[in-house]
């Protein structure tokens, strides 16, 4: 019983380390994908003019999945009457708060909105806002990611300790 | 394609009371009601259709005209902004947004529109056999004479051009046809439209289209829409130079007209163009009022119709 409560215990608390460490991994490869859709539509749209939905759709499967859907958020919000609605582009992202949501909300907003000279401007001051997103978060991710793996094993220490 | 770009209660209500193949033209205008071109005749859009009463009729918003060019450019207008500056745009499937609103220049160069207040869509159709009767006066001993087509505004110039150049192809004329669609409102899209023989350069000015084209593609028929300019007039006659046959379109009700137009005096008087085919809107886009020889004499009196 006591073996079992151990295994138990020390599972739970290092899932919930592991769990703030993914959080902040994600938090950090997010914002660092974002950069580069930045660069990405730089580039595309400085040299073929090419339209959001055609370089959105042809990013690599990498960076996708790093974005954690927010591609595809965007693109059916697309679709829809209303366009883009933040809600909906931050369906089943739970890593940010309320002001990286505003600001990233605003940036998708942006898109396609302007002329290629005031795009371009747009797309570098979103990329160094996102830069500097990038390294906060790239800090708090070797900060706190690798403490809450740490506290997670001291948790899960504690609990032998305890029991035994 | 319109439902593309409408917003859904407008493009449910144009599906449900109005039919799509009469539907020439919608006009929206900033805080004004919505006006519909349906054949020769103007309504308002109201909820349950077309109304000629002022108070039913449905009005346009700025949010709603900016979303419709934002969806019209697929969601990236900096892509279509060299169409935007000439007060155009145009979709897949050839629907032309005329666009009003305001102008940024810089250095006398424009550099946008902007503040779009007002926008007419253009619903392109097809015709079907339009350009059939007249195949006869153009097409001579394998040769297609330099042909005008001569019409007011939406009347059917475009149509016509489109059809001939799909009744070429059907009738298996291998002729290299190289269409210089500067608004690309010529090519619709769709499979068929344009035949199996023609080339098509879109979006480029008459001028730089011509050289380009007859350098690169070594066309037999150049087909383009409204001559207008002097540097117009300038690339059909390099492209006569060249051996190549033309077919254009002018914005004029008749042939009379034409001649008081200043930039047509030259081209008329050295006899460029062999045919003239006028069109109206008597019954309706398409009509066909007359063809005319190099001598402005009419080819037949017997009455087209359409």
């Amino acid at each position: 019983m006591k073996i079992l409560l151990i295994v138990v215990f020390s599972i739970l608390f290092f899932s919930i380390g592991f769990k703030f460490y993914l959080k902040y991994k994600k938090r950090y490869l997010f914002f660092e994908s974002l950069v580069f859709l930045c660069q990405k539509f730089d580039v595309e749209i400085a040299f073929s003019r090419q339209r959001i939905q055609n370089i959105i759709s042809t990013l690599d499967e990498k960076l996708k999945q790093n974005l954690s859907g927010i591609d595809k958020n965007y693109l059916s919000c697309m679709e829809s009457e209303n366009l883009i609605e933040k809600e909906k582009l931050f369906e089943n992202i739970n890593f940010l708060n309320e002001e990286e949501k505003n600001n990233i909300f605003l940036f998708f907003k942006s898109l396609g909105r302007t002329d290629l000279e005031n795009q371009l401007k747009e797309l570098k001051n979103y990329e160094n806002k996102f830069l500097t997103l990038q390294t906060t978060s790239n800090n708090e991710f070797k900060k706190y990611g690798k403490l809450s793996i740490k506290l997670g094993i001291i948790a899960c220490l504690m609990v032998v300790v305890i029991f035994l | 394609m319109l439902e593309k770009i409408l917003p859904q209660n407008i493009y449910s209500i144009l599906s449900k009371y109005v039919s799509t193949n009469a539907l020439n033209e919608i006009r929206l205008r900033v805080d004004k009601p919505i006006v519909l071109a349906i054949g020769n005749q103007k309504f308002f859009l109201s909820d349950h259709g077309t109304t000629g009463n002022l108070k039913e009729a449905m009005c346009s918003s700025k949010t709603m005209l900016e979303d419709i060019v934002f969806k019209a450019s697929e969601y990236s207008l900096y892509s279509v902004n060299e169409q935007i500056k000439r007060g155009f745009l145009v979709t897949h499937g050839g629907i032309r947004l005329g666009l009003g609103g305001d102008l940024i220049e810089e250095k006398g160069d424009i550099k946008t529109l902007t503040n779009f207040n007002s926008i007419n869509i253009r619903i392109p159709h097809e015709i079907k056999n339009c350009s059939l009767s007249c195949f006869d006066f153009i097409l001579q001993e394998d040769k297609i004479l330099n042909t005008l087509i001569i019409s007011p505004p939406g009347a059917g110039k475009t149509t016509f051009l489109r059809d001939f150049v799909k009744q070429l192809s059907e009738r298996n004329f291998a002729f290299n046809v190289l269409i210089l669609d500067e608004r690309g409102e010529i090519d619709l899209g769709n499979k068929g439209c344009i035949g199996n023989f023609a080339d098509k350069i879109s979006f480029a000015s008459k001028k730089v289209g011509f050289e380009n084209g007859i350098r690169s593609l070594s066309p037999n028929l150049i087909i383009t829409d409204e001559l207008g300019t002097k540097e117009d007039i300038d690339a059909v006659c390099y492209a006569c130079n060249c051996g190549v046959s033309i077919m254009a379109s002018v914005h004029a009700d008749s042939v009379d007209e034409l001649i008081n137009k200043q930039s047509f005096e030259k081209i008329i008087k050295d006899k460029v163009f062999k045919r003239f085919v006028v069109l109206s809107l008597r019954n309706g886009p398409g009509t066909l009022e007359g063809i005319y020889n190099e001598n402005l004499s009419r080819l037949s009196n017997r009455y087209f119709g359409r």
